[in-house]
């Protein structure tokens, strides 16, 4: 009886230790193509506003037998919004039948890595920024758009620009993400009962102001996607990628991008205690406190900022910084957000019409108005959220003086940080061009991943 | 070097003399430690061969029916009467037929290749489909299952010959084959310890030494970004990325990263294991302490930092550490100067960060080392302390006599588990600093970076090289499992086990 026991026991305790080691069904191994379906090749059958595509689409999908169910990825900001959207989309297609769409939250700087770690289990359709599009299409696991004649008629060039990559396999030009938004990018942000609108136009009079109020100006240079500032501004600006991955540069005059740098670093040492390089989430709750005056922060947090200062919101593109006698434009990089399909979708045809759909002009509008959001569709650029909205203007005048943010090498964000970690570090001799050398030397060698 | 000599050194002199007699020893203990895997390997061979040989004796000495389960599982057991045993061998040969037809080979025949079929995408109308091609890493994982299968099927195969021989000889002698109840009745008693492990050991086979065999081969694969399954395949590489970590010919930056992270590894774990252990014990002592008052009290203190889960104190450790953190207003308004200090951010002042994590360590972990301590404390007999106080032992004499040697008896395994932890800990490194701060001399390291968390950034970071990674992880593994070998075989608890009870 006693053995029995411990039989029963010892199985137990394996069985408890095994408890949640199952994992989901992940073959994707040898699916089948989808049957043709009787769908027309070419003109797209689209409505007016070209977010609605024809029910016929569906084709095979959303019958009685087989009724859609999709997951979708949204930023948590947009969860419900986009659920909101969703109502409608079903609403739009009486005859077709949805199981369920859920829209999880999930950050759009990971949506490309959970992608690449089990595409099968991830979202069918989701949202990313536009950095991240080249790995997932390396990897093979982002479907092409559909409606490609109707998203690059009603989206600027550039977002259409942005989205589009050479087939790794076929090695043709291919639109591979619908665009959703066109203002991922910074600007600057400040407290206009310290910083005049005229002292914004410069960064020493934005510092100075600062200084005056016994306030911080925030820019995180530990962070490459702020840092890469300095290397652009310098001239050093990024050109696309090689074959095999390697980040391109411009070619740039070294003396003068030293110069830029050391102007910088000598900014930096100067205004000491009011330069800060803090994460951007302290630029929010510095206005809050009343401890800052202004910084570098995201199109995201605009919400937040002027929530956080009120009447005394001010915004305005990147100020300029005097290298030599020249005032130089600082130049940010400026990035676009996309809604991507995936390649291993179980509807593939609904997945598309959604994406088409949640990036079409209704919903930019709509995400506009509610959050903000800079559009990349024409038409909602000319609205009057749009042409009103100062912080949308600032955005836009400083996407002219950015880099797009595509075709970027995963290298180019750690070595960037680094560079401007140690342009803003205590112990840097602002004076020292041959050490500046050096540093930009090695940290371009680094993106290029060389040596 | 005579006991009375030795006794007349001081205590410095001593430790030179222990050091140098370590260090003297050393050479053999690692060579010990070679030739004794070289014997393990030399002594596996050997029983393979006996194997073979067996094998075919058995075959000559075989009547016809024994003969015939060399090709048919069971056969010679069915002959001789056993049927329940003769029927499973049966089974489990032609499940192992239909699970190679059906499923193991498509798997195993693309095992060397890892699939050559690229998935491509086919116009649909408007809308491209995928077509998918072969999966490299289905195809990698399903072969090692298919592989771990058939070894235990050839196990199966061997223990048929091996009872259908048994059985003739039996036959021969006129025994009758046990019945099932008999057999069955025989694993509750002689052979019970088979019926408690076998499941276990069937499941960590299947949970543990799959995926580990499964990882492992992954290092020798080009298993990156660019080579992502379902998208694109990846290919075994051999043991390039394995050189390219000791690529130091061409002072390659991933050598470069690989030298100086393992270097601040083994100076982390060794100032992390023994901060924590002798700060601990001088804590325990200190709260042991005779006439101390509120025992308890002290005691629960330091557990109430326990209860605070560690990553919850390491991270508002490291928001306490940031230029605008608690500890850096605190200073200025000490100071009375807007200066700040950059305790883990600071590019050139790798050694402040690196202090800073290996104190902040302490703080979680002093409070394990005082439980367990104060434990063993409690436990050292009184009538040691009072026979040395009677001789006129001073404090420090009873301490480096009695107490020491005793903690150090008993806890030397749990230093050696503490060490490969933290050779292995990675939440203190990157949930204080991230591997902060950031230099351009590391490729995607930081100046913190330990080795396991260079793995995680190379695997889960934007590279996605599960290959070099991989191999990062297995080269980790034979430094901890040489290390806590060696030290562990030489140890005083090892060597004498009886000493203290």
């Amino acid at each position: 009886m006693k053995k029995i026991f411990a039989i029963l026991l010892a199985g137990m305790m394996t069985a408890t230790a095994l408890v949640g080691c199952g994992g989901g069904d992940t073959s994707t191994g040898s699916s089948k193509p989808e049957e043709s379906s009787g769908a027309p090749a070419n003109s797209e059958k689209v409505n007016e506003t070209g977010s609605l595509a024809d029910e016929s689409y569906f084709a095979d999908e959303g019958t009685a037998e087989n009724p859609i169910s999709l997951k979708v990825w949204a930023p948590d900001k947009a969860v419900s919004l986009v659920k909101k959207q969703i109502e409608e989309f079903k609403k739009a297609y009486p005859n077709t039948n949805f199981k369920e769409i859920t829209v999880v939250a999930q950050g759009e700087t990971d949506a490309a890595t959970n992608m690449l770690n089990d595409p099968s289990v991830a979202a069918d359709v989701f949202s990313l920024p536009s950095d991240q599009l080249d790995k997932l299409v390396d990897a093979g696991v982002i479907a092409p758009v559909a409606f490609k004649e109707t998203v690059t008629a009603k989206n600027s060039e550039d977002t259409v620009k942005g989205g589009t990559l050479v087939n790794p396999k076929d090695k043709k030009d291919t639109l591979y993400a619908y665009p959703e938004t066109n203002d991922n990018g910074y600007y600057l942000v400040y407290d206009n009962s310290v910083v005049s609108d005229d002292q914004a136009k410069t960064l020493e009079g934005v510092l100075e102001a600062c200084e005056k109020a016994g306030k911080q100006f925030i820019m995180d240079c530990g962070d490459g996607f702020y840092a890469c500032t300095f290397a652009f501004t310098a001239g050093v600006k990024i050109d696309g990628l090689e074959a095999d991955g390697t980040q391109k540069f411009v070619k740039y005059d070294e003396d003068e991008a030293v110069k830029t740098l050391q102007a910088f670093a000598k900014l930096m040492k100067d205004y000491k205690g009011t330069f800060k390089s803090l994460n951007p989430t302290n630029i929010n709750s510095g206005f809050k406190t009343g401890k800052t005056g202004a910084g570098f922060d995201g199109s995201w947090n605009t919400a937040d900022n002027q929530k956080a200062l009120g009447d005394k919101f001010g915004a305005a593109k990147l100020p300029t910084i005097k290298v030599g006698d020249e005032d130089k434009q600082l130049v940010s990089i400026f990035g676009y957000k996309y809604i991507g399909v995936n390649g291993s979708s179980k509807f593939p045809k609904a997945a598309q019409i959604l994406a088409n759909y949640l990036a079409g002009e209704e919903c930019q509008l709509q995400r506009t108005e509610e959050l903000g959001w800079g559009p990349s569709n024409i038409a909602v650029q000319g609205n009057k959220a749009v042409t009103e909205s100062e912080v949308l203007q600032a955005i836009k005048e400083q996407a002219s003086n950015a880099c797009a943010q595509v075709n970027i090498a995963s290298t180019f964000w750690t070595p960037m940080g680094n560079l401007g970690n140690k342009l803003v570090s205590d112990s840097w001799k602002p004076d020292d061009a041959a050490a500046t050398k050096k540093l930009l030397d090695d940290t371009i060698a680094n993106v290029r991943d060389e040596g | 070097m005579t006991f009375v000599e030795y006794k007349m050194l001081n205590p410095f002199q001593r430790f030179v003399y222990n050091f140098k007699k370590f260090i003297k020893a050393a050479p053999k203990a690692v060579a010990n430690f070679f030739i004794m895997i070289g014997k393990a390997i030399v002594s596996f061979f050997v029983g393979i061969g006996k194997g073979v040989a067996n094998y075919f004796k058995t075959f000559v000495k075989g009547d016809w029916a024994t003969k015939f389960s060399y090709l048919i599982f069971g056969f010679g057991d069915i002959h001789k009467g056993k049927y329940y045993k003769g029927i499973l061998f049966f089974l489990a040969e032609v499940l192992y037929i239909l699970y190679m037809m059906f499923f193991g080979w498509t798997y195993l025949s693309k095992f060397l290749t890892l699939g050559t079929v690229e998935t491509v995408y086919v116009n649909d109308g408007i809308f491209s489909t995928p077509i998918y091609g072969d999966n490299s890493m289905l195809i990698l994982l399903y072969s090692v299952l298919t592989i771990v299968i058939t070894v235990v099927v050839f196990a199966i195969y061997i223990a048929n010959i091996k009872d259908a021989y048994k059985h003739q000889i039996m036959k021969a002698n006129g025994e009758q084959p046990t019945p099932l109840k008999k057999d069955i009745k025989e694993f509750l008693d002689g052979k019970y310890h088979i019926t408690l492990m076998s499941f276990p050991c069937l499941m960590i086979g299947i949970f543990n030494i799959l995926p580990l065999f499964f990882m492992i081969l992954i290092a020798f694969t080009n298993f990156d970004k660019t080579h992502t399954p379902p998208g694109s395949l990846f290919h075994w590489v051999g043991f390039s990325n394995f050189s390219s970590l000791f690529d130091l010919v061409n002072s390659s930056q991933k050598a470069k990263t690989f030298l100086e992270l393992t270097e601040w590894t083994f100076i982390w774990a060794v100032a992390a294991t023994f901060s924590n252990y002798i700060l601990g014990m001088i804590v325990a002592l200190m709260i042991n302490k005779k006439g101390i008052k509120l025992k308890a009290l002290w005691r629960t203190l330091f557990v109430i930092a326990i209860a605070v889960p560690q990553f919850v104190s390491l991270l508002l450790m490291n928001q306490m550490l940031q230029e605008n953190g608690a500890i850096n207003i605190l200073l200025s308004r000490i100071t009375g100067s807007p200066d700040t200090i950059k305790f883990v951010s600071d590019p050139n002042a790798r050694w402040l960060a690196r202090l800073t994590v290996i104190i902040v360590n302490c703080w979680v972990g002093i409070p394990y080392t005082i439980l367990s301590m104060s434990g063993i404390l409690m436990n050292i007999p009184e009538d040691l302390y009072e026979s040395a106080r009677i001789d006129g032992a001073s404090p420090v004499k009873t301490f480096t006599k009695i107490t020491l040697p005793y903690m150090l008896f008993v806890t030397t395994p749990q230093l050696i588990t503490q060490f490969v932890g933290n050779i292995n800990n990675f939440n203190v490194i990157f949930l204080l600093t991230g591997g902060g701060p950031t230099t351009e001399a590391y490729y995607q390291a930081g100046q913190t970076d330990i080795l396991v968390t260079w793995l995680y950034n190379l695997s889960m970071g934007a590279e996605h090289n599960y290959g070099l990674a991989s191999a990062i992880g297995i080269l980790v593994f034979i430094i901890c499992a040489t290390l806590s070998l060696i030290v562990y075989n030489n140890t005083k608890s090892m060597k004498d086990e009886e000493a203290f009870s």
